[in-house]
């Protein structure tokens, strides 16, 4: 729609941005309180596509995926509202905005594996474009890089899907790429994979979501990319609305490949350690605020492999409450380096001391946010941390080695963000130029996200009443397939 | 809910109150003193209250229990946000309310004309109010809560002056609030992967349970004798392990050996919270962890032969450290490390009770000790420096007088509150767990205590003043009675659990299940030859530094004693060099590691060699394939090409 009015109608692109993604957020907030507290798919939407090879345009919401679209649709107002100040661009701007926000949400409500594809394929198109046409500095190179090689990992992803509804179509007779029949057939026993096979189709699906995700050594794009995008945070915002890696890890790689999963569980237990302890020790040497932010965030998906791998309930709550507040708080994060950047035209942590002093409203906000990005608890860091943990701990093929190198990066997260702010927020004030307090809308959307992370610090059941039938049913379904 | 569960839920509801009222609504100086003060007096009523309704009750019954609501319920994990009061949380926080209603008191004229009063009244109820919930808190995750809350508060009120360079001695205040928390959050990893362990062994993390007789601590027994091995680190006991873990923690937040150096920089905060959090509560956190967790320490004595190691060396350390000090705060902060290791060495010896009499006698000298001296920054204009001071008596005679007091409450002179507590932990170690060794190490570090405060006095309030320009005088204001109070505590503090009257060993006995000892005859003689060597030594002490020392006391110059002692007298202020250590050997290195982790593995190896290097390699393959296409796109096309080679290749072999 936006792409239909004139490039100099901006007011009006403004607002249908801004109606669209308002309205959607209203229809969410509807499905969630009409979401009835069982496992299994609701809101069921089904539409043949080509039936000869059992294509099918379906989607569904069940206690897992709704929060991620919650998610998605509450972060698109966010990073909209970021760029508001943004003169060149505008009209592909929001445009693209909405197009990420679109393909990002049905990829998470797919339940047809192709129609999954195709929508984590496209989310990359918007973000490419976005890094490329509003970037700074070495922004195409980023921009191919991003991507190019998230989508080498999904080819791989694209062969595992032809194998595995191949096998299924060999072994039953019945050509389909739902994911619900799929699963059900590993469940039930009607479709059985070769041992080998099992753990070369897993491992396509595990490339893709790898890079995706991002976790160590597929990593790299991921800071480049946020180095070369603008200052304001709004693209980071979009980008890390990228958590359809971790969530395709549990929605599809786990229920297809339980037993390879189960297998590899501990190779990539070590490589979500290394996640989170490499990022935090790179983060504490960061100047440049953003790619500090997103070392962070990398090391906070540690967390989520942790608790996706550990196979069990509270890992996989926890892994869910982690990929929200990364969201969340990495989210107001960038939001906060945005404003600070606006204002100075750094993002370089050096260039500031004092905030605190000239924006106290601005600092304290900050200060609690940087507190639930730490993971203190009563905010809601804490609760998906130490849920993650807790799984990895109770889950046979992880145990407490795990956790154990796991506990430091608590201790490193710590170390790095409050470098971070003591240097930016505290000692003296510059005499001149100092950073004014910004603006009441943006402390209001500020003190908005930091109400959402203390109702999840102190009243989790927020999330847990909802996803838990889902998740308890997701990881029953793996336990009796893998013994 | 019956009315006893009520005064119990409103103890830490009004200082939460206070903060949300000074924090998001109440502008003005007096206002926020006025609220924050009122609050925390109304928690101490509360908690008044509460402990007069629990003395009604007959002693079995004396544990309550008050679920809120369903905090974490998640799989395994079924944690309520509930509270939990009995003999021993009683006392915590009537120490907790009284000591914090005056030290709120006092601090309304100390901090009177600050640039931010709001937030420093409204940190100082949030930390009243983390600090009741991690003793009132009936399981550990909620415990957790407050745990981590006290940290954040101290984070908060070591950085009240965050905007300053450098506050005396040379601290910067952002930079020790940054490594209060960070050195904590070491302790506070180990009391996370005890809470994991507790709950993969036991599967919950309540205390009791809601019955009294379904938590973890009815579980332990049956798994003290399960051994997990930690491969070449040998084998250990499920209870020793959870054990292990906590002293982590407890060596963090109760500042002990080796991770007691943030407590020295953590005096970079205003002194009133000096007082209230860096010695009267906050710390002794570690020591209340130990006494709750009883049950499991006695469980594991290899864990407890620690404690008892770990805090004796404490106590030594700091007090040769106090004993060098010429800043006044720092003085009174290395001798808080100290009294904290004598605590932490008796829970180790299993004086469960000891450890709690002397953390409450030591809550109410070192509060007035703080307080005291932070009067004398006050009328001194923020000089700290003891070799600027000398001659206060004269200009300050209340402030003398209390401090007198705390000093010789500290020093452990008879029959001041000090000597009963600190003679309870040195009868203990010498006749009941019969070391010999920690009682010697403990006794010779009691004597450097009172020949520590014998120097400070003479230093402080002897002799004339050695610098006319300080105008010293005395202004109290509402700092008056808060010092004149502490000073009756330390004066009568011993009576809750005098020799042959035990008040406090049986208040506690429901929670701790000590048997009450005879005194006998030997234990007298112990205790006046103790407090007659203290008072030689501190004595001793204030001759030396008020007579023949006195010449050689200089700002700028260095202690008599070093002449004699050099290096040692130097290692001993440096704090026996541990900060010294972690800065060469940590804290630097780390900063490199970070450097070279980012250019050398993530920019030239991983994405460098790996990624480039891939993308290179397939580039090239790529220009074999076809002349047309170029750059990135082409590496695009090749590797869609090989995706879609190995479907069909799939299909047509792999059927």
């Amino acid at each position: 729609m936006i792409s239909l009015t004139a490039a100099s109608a901006r007011s009006l692109q403004r607002t249908i941005a801004w109606i669209v993604s308002i309205a959607n957020a209203a229809l969410v907030v509807y499905a969630l309180t009409a979401m009835q507290p069982l496992g299994g798919y609701q809101f069921v939407e089904s539409v043949e596509w080509l039936s000869d090879i059992g294509l099918k345009y379906a989607v569904g919401l069940d206690g897992i995926n709704v929060w991620m679209v919650v998610l998605a649709t509450l972060l698109t107002p966010l990073a909209l509202f970021a760029a508001r100040n943004e003169s060149t661009h505008q009209k592909s701007f929001h445009a693209l905005i909405l197009v990420l926000s679109a393909s990002l949400i049905g990829a998470f409500v797919a339940t047809d594996l192709l129609l999954f594809y195709v929508f984590f394929e496209l989310t990359l198109v918007p973000t490419a474009v976005l890094i490329a046409t509003h970037g700074s500095g070495d922004a195409k190179a980023a921009a191919i890089k991003f991507f190019v090689y998230p989508f080498i990992g999904s080819v791989f992803m694209l062969a595992s899907i032809a194998g595995l509804v191949i096998n299924h179509y060999q072994q039953t007779g019945l050509m389909t790429f739902d994911s619900v029949i799929l699963s059900g057939a590993v469940l039930n026993g009607t479709l059985v994979l070769d041992q080998n096979l099992e753990r070369a189709l897993f491992a396509g699906f595990f490339l893709a979501f790898a890079i995706k995700t991002p976790i160590w050594p597929f990593h790299t794009w991921m800071p480049q990319a946020q180095a070369s995008t603008p200052s304001n945070g709004s693209v980071d915002i979009a980008g890390i609305l990228l958590k359809i890696g971790a969530y395709g890890m549990l929605r599809f790689a786990l229920p297809f490949f339980p037993h390879a999963a189960v297998w590899a569980a501990p190779a990539i237990g070590v490589l979500a350690v290394i996640s989170i302890l490499y990022s935090a020790v790179i983060a504490f040497g960061q100047k440049d605020m953003k790619v500090l932010l997103s070392y962070a965030t990398i090391s906070h998906l540690g967390f989520v492999m942790l608790g996706i791998y550990s196979q069990t309930v509270e890992g996989v709550t926890g892994a869910l409450i982690t990929m929200i507040n990364s969201g969340l708080t990495t989210g107001a994060l960038f939001l906060i380096v945005g404003i600070l950047a606006a204002q100075r035209g750094s993002r370089n942590r050096d260039d500031f001391s004092g905030v605190w002093l000239t924006a106290p409203t601005f600092g304290t906000l900050t200060l609690i946010t940087v507190f639930a990005s730490i993971g203190v608890p009563g905010l809601n860091g804490f609760v998906g941390e130490f849920l993650s943990m807790q799984g990895a701990w109770l889950a046979p093929q992880l145990g407490y080695s795990y956790v154990v190198f796991a506990v430091i990066g608590i201790v490193l997260s710590a170390a790095y963000l409050l470098r971070m702010y003591r240097g930016v927020f505290m000692g003296a004030a510059p005499e001149e130029n100092a950073i004014h307090e910004p603006s009441t809308g943006e402390l209001a959307v500020l003190g908005l996200l930091i109400v959402a992370m203390i109702v999840i610090g102190l009243y989790p059941n927020i999330i847990t009443s909802i996803s838990n039938a889902s998740v308890t049913d997701l990881v029953n379904s793996l336990n009796a397939n893998s013994q | 809910m019956t009315q006893l569960s009520w005064f119990i839920a409103l103890i830490p509801a009004i200082p939460l109150l206070g903060f949300l009222l000074n924090a998001l609504f109440v502008k003005g100086e007096k206002a926020n003193g006025l609220i924050a003060s009122v609050a925390v007096a109304g928690a101490f009523g509360a908690a008044i209250a509460a402990v007069l309704g629990l003395n009604g009750l007959d002693e079995a019954s004396r544990q309550i229990s008050i679920p809120l609501w369903q905090w974490l319920a998640v799989g395994k994990l079924d944690v309520a946000f509930g509270l939990y009061y009995d003999p021993l949380t009683a006392v915590m926080t009537l120490l907790i309310t009284g000591v914090g209603t005056l030290i709120h008191i006092f601090s309304v004229t100390y901090m009177h004309g600050d640039a931010r009063p709001r937030r420093y009244f409204a940190y100082l109820n949030l930390f009243v109010f983390s600090m009741l919930m991690l003793v009132m808190s009936d399981n550990l995750l909620v415990l957790f809560l407050g745990w981590e809350g006290v940290g954040l508060c101290s984070f908060l009120l070591i950085g009240h002056w965050f905007e300053r360079k450098s506050v005396q001695p040379g601290i910067v205040p952002s930079e020790a609030a940054a490594k209060a928390f960070v050195v904590n959050r070491i302790g506070d990893a180990g009391l996370l992967l005890a809470m994991m362990l507790i709950l993969s062994r036991f599967g919950t993390l309540s205390f009791y349970g809601p019955d009294g007789n379904s938590g973890f601590f009815s579980k332990l027994s049956e798994a003290s004798f399960t051994m997990v091995n930690l491969g070449s680190l040998g084998t250990v006991s499920v209870v020793s392990g959870i054990a292990f873990l906590m002293i982590l923690a407890v060596v963090g937040k109760s500042a002990q050996l080796p991770l007691f150096v943030w407590l020295p920089d953590a005096m970079a905060g205003p002194t009133p919270v000096s007082a209230l959090i860096h010695a009267a509560t906050m710390v002794t956190a570690g020591v209340y962890l130990v006494v709750r967790n009883h049950m499991l320490f006695d469980l594991a004595p290899d864990a407890a032969t620690w404690l008892t190691i770990i805090g004796t060396m404490t106590a030594l350390i700091g007090a040769t450290a106090a004993l060098t000090q010429f800043d006044i705060k720092r003085v009174l902060a290395y001798s808080t490390i100290s009294q904290l290791g004598f605590m932490i060495a008796a829970t180790g010896m299993g004086a469960y009770t000891a450890a709690m009499y002397h953390l409450l006698t030591h809550g109410l000298f070192k509060a007035l000790l703080f307080l005291a001296a932070g009067a004398i920054i006050h009328g001194l204009h923020d000089v700290q420096d003891m070799r600027r001071m000398g001659g206060l008596a004269k200009s300050m005679p209340t402030i003398y007088r209390v401090y007198l007091v705390g000093a010789f409450a500290l020093a452990g002179i008879f029959p001041f509150a000090g000597f009963w507590s600190k003679d309870e932990i040195l009868v203990h170690g010498w006749f009941n767990a019969q070391s010999i060794t920690t009682t010697v190490v403990l006794l010779f570090s009691s004597l450097l205590t009172a020949f520590y405060m014998g120097r400070q006095i003479a230093l402080t309030f002897a002799g004339e003043a050695r610098d006319n320009e300080l105008h010293a005088h005395e202004h109290l204001g509402t700092m008056k009675w808060p010092l004149i109070l502490l000073a009756i505590g330390a004066v009568v503090g011993g009576l809750i659990n005098l020799p042959g009257l035990y008040t406090l060993h049986d208040w506690l006995r429901p929670v701790l299940h000590e048997p009450t000892e005879l005194y006998t005859v030997g234990m007298g003689v112990f205790a006046t030859i103790t407090t007659l060597l203290a008072a030689g030594s501190g004595y001793l002490a204030y001759r030396i530094y008020s007579g023949p020392a006195l010449a050689s006391i200089k700002s700028g110059a260095e202690d008599p004693a070093h002449y004699y002692l050099g290096d040692i007298w130097k290692g001993f202020e440096l704090g026996w060099g541990v900060d010294f250590v972690y800065q060469r050997f940590f804290v630097r290195p780390y900063r490199a590691l970070s450097e070279y982790v980012y250019e050398v593995f993530d920019v030239q190896a991983i994405d460098g060699i790996l990624v480039e290097g891939s993308a290179r390699s397939v580039g090239a393959l790529a220009r074999l394939k076809s002349q047309a296409q170029n750059g990135s796109v082409r590496t695009y096309a090749f590797v869609f090409l090989i995706g879609v080679v190995l479907v069909v290749g799939y299909m047509v072999f792999g059927a």
